[in-house]
């Protein structure tokens, strides 16, 4: 037996997906590999260890609402769950507990998120140096700080963590922004589209007051970063009106986020250069669905909405399925999509005011150093890779073979748009024309006796499933 | 300095970071017992043999791999700290892997 529907990934996108699903009578099956549901933006937000979590702010403690709809709506939830394979034949096999299982389905919701993009500035590989994100991570799941840590970076969440840890009394040894002074020409042209959504811009500006007025060290238009130490972090040193250095134990990056791109490109999806993102998206419709039309994707794993945006794609893609599996019709899918689809084009016109503003400048999308590392797994620089390229190899698959780039453990994730970018560079093309690595499955690190047995689960009885083992 | 901002732990488990006993809250991440225990270097760079530590937090990178009961390759970041636990930063590199493998 087939489910109808199974969806990947339990952050907003997946979880406003399953509640949907479910007021139309549609109970699905929802794999998340985290212990909570939540995804990245509202992780713990239902369970915090923080004393007071309010302190992270009002879009934060909303996810606790969204969560709390999740788990009552009869979806059944598989936390823990890491899906390493999606097939187009339906099948979804998943790893869970070191052991592998098998389900079948009719339709596929994929909701893989973002990640940050990387920012290879000389140093980035020592301990220590870690990324913005991961500070939100470490806070909202185990309530742990680092003490007098630097930010550097740009955009709007590089900020939000700065305002979080002084709301928290955390101390901050400074803010190192690089936003380039023409990135606020360039959105200058798009403000005005995006003051229809004032309470939006209002939140933004009230963080970078609130930072102002806690008087931590701002350096405003920072080039030339570079960290410091020789075996672990010690400080970062950089240009803003002269040559500037901070010392700390602990440097937080950031510089935007893009798509989790491995889940989507191993099930052959078509994707797009997207240049106002200066990203890769999954090409969909209005609904989500994918060039293979039983796949949708939904959330910033297929273009970067944010929270509310991944919110209401979820429930775009739902009535989608919902009218697949012909429990509405065409014409009721279209009129409970009216309203959703407006909000979304409220909200994009918004993010491109943000895109424009927080734009990454090209010095630190490329690594400007030859002795920078690219491909952190296997330790490849930008001479290494340059020397790859010398050779012949022209685009990220044979850049791949030749060098190893890519070839670790993370499967290119942190190193596939820096490649990209580089090859663009050296051969003079666009991006676009030089492509992405291809993935395949198993979209994880298994081991050979996991893979050697597996478990088929066909049935949405979770109790009668445990019995079974 | 990585601190804890937890003011009440109902419930904690001992786990043993690089050979020294280190009590932690229960259901925290085997990545936060390394950080709040001061041993943060998790495993070695492929190729020059420097050490690294976690980078993402959230499963992406696989700078966090570190050995866990006698298993090798586990994300720190990801696992959950488990009473009695072993965890142990890991020394794999290109090199050792040659030497294992007799090559
Ligand atoms: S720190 Fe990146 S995967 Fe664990």
């Amino acid at each position: 037996m087939a489910f109808d529907c199974v969806i990947v990934g339990a952050g907003p996108a997946g979880m406003s997906a399953a509640v949907t699903l479910a007021e139309h009578g549609v109970r699905s099956l929802v794999l998340d590999r985290g212990a909570k549901a939540g995804g990245q933006i509202y992780r713990y937000a239902a369970s915090s260890p923080l004393p007071d979590p309010s302190k992270l702010g009002p879009d934060y403690m909303s996810g606790a609402a969204l969560i709390n709809a999740f788990e009552a709506c009869g979806a059944d939830h598989v936390a823990g769950a890491d899906v390493w394979h999606v097939g187009d034949d339906g099948r979804i096999l998943y790893s869970i507990d070191g052991e592998t299982r098998q389900i079948e389905t009719r339709e596929v919701l994929v909701c893989p998120g973002a990640i940050e993009r990387p920012m290879p500035i000389p140093g980035w590989t020592l301990p220590g140096v870690m990324t913005a994100g991961a500070a939100q991570v470490m806070l909202k799941t185990d309530a742990i700080v680092a003490e007098n840590a630097v930010f550097a970076g740009s955009g709007p969440l590089l900020y939000l963590v700065v305002a979080q840890y002084l709301r928290l009394g955390v101390k901050v040894a400074g803010l190192v922004d690089t936003t380039p002074r023409r990135n606020f020409l360039q959105a200058a042209s798009a403000a005005p589209a995006a003051l229809r959504s004032a309470s939006l811009l209002h939140k933004g500006i009230s963080l970078l007051s609130e930072i102002r007025r806690a008087g931590i060290p701002v350096y405003r238009q920072s080039v030339q970063l570079k960290l410091l130490g020789q075996t672990r972090v010690s400080g970062l040193s950089f240009y803003s009106n002269g040559l500037q250095q901070i010392e700390a134990d602990t440097v937080f990056l950031h510089h935007g986020v893009i798509p989790n791109p491995n889940m989507t490109r191993a099930l052959g999806l078509d994707h797009v250069w997207n240049e106002d993102q200066l990203a890769w998206h999954v090409k969909t419709d209005l609904y989500g669905q994918s060039s293979i039309p039983y796949i949708a994707v939904a959330g910033d794993g297929g273009a970067i909405v944010g929270g509310d945006g991944a919110h209401i794609e979820g429930r775009l893609a739902a009535l989608n399925i919902l009218m697949r599996l012909e429990r509405i019709s065409p014409e009721t899918r279209d009129r409970l999509s009216r309203s959703p689809v407006g909000e979304l084009r409220r909200l994009s016109q918004f993010r491109r005011f943000i895109d424009r503003l927080y734009r990454p400048s090209d010095a630190l999308r490329l690594p400007q150093d030859e002795d920078t590392p690219v491909c952190r797994c296997e330790d490849q620089s930008v001479a290494d890779l340059r020397a790859g390229f010398q050779l012949g190899a022209r685009d990220p698959n044979a850049l791949k073979s030749r060098t190893r780039c890519g070839m670790g453990p993370c499967q290119g994730r942190q190193c596939g748009p820096i490649v990209s970018d580089l090859l663009a560079n050296w051969r003079g093309e666009h991006v676009s024309d030089v492509g992405y690595y291809r993935m395949r499955s198993p979209q994880r690190l298994l081991s050979l006796e996991e893979l050697s047995r597996f478990k088929t689960v066909s049935s949405l009885q979770p109790r009668a499933r445990e019995a079974s083992r | 300095m990585f601190r804890s901002l937890r003011e009440n732990v109902p419930e904690t488990v001992q786990v043993s970071v690089n050979g020294h006993p280190v009590q932690v809250p229960a259901r925290q991440t085997v990545w936060s017992a390394l950080a709040l225990s001061g041993q943060t270097v998790t495993r070695k760079s492929a190729l020059s043999g420097e050490d690294r530590s976690a980078y993402c937090t959230m499963g992406v990178c696989f700078e966090c791999l570190v050995e866990i009961d006698g298993e090798p390759n586990q994300q720190a970041c990801l696992r959950e700290v488990a009473p009695g636990m072993v965890i142990v930063s890991q020394n794999i590199t290109e090199f050792t892997m040659a030497d294992r493998d007799g090559l």
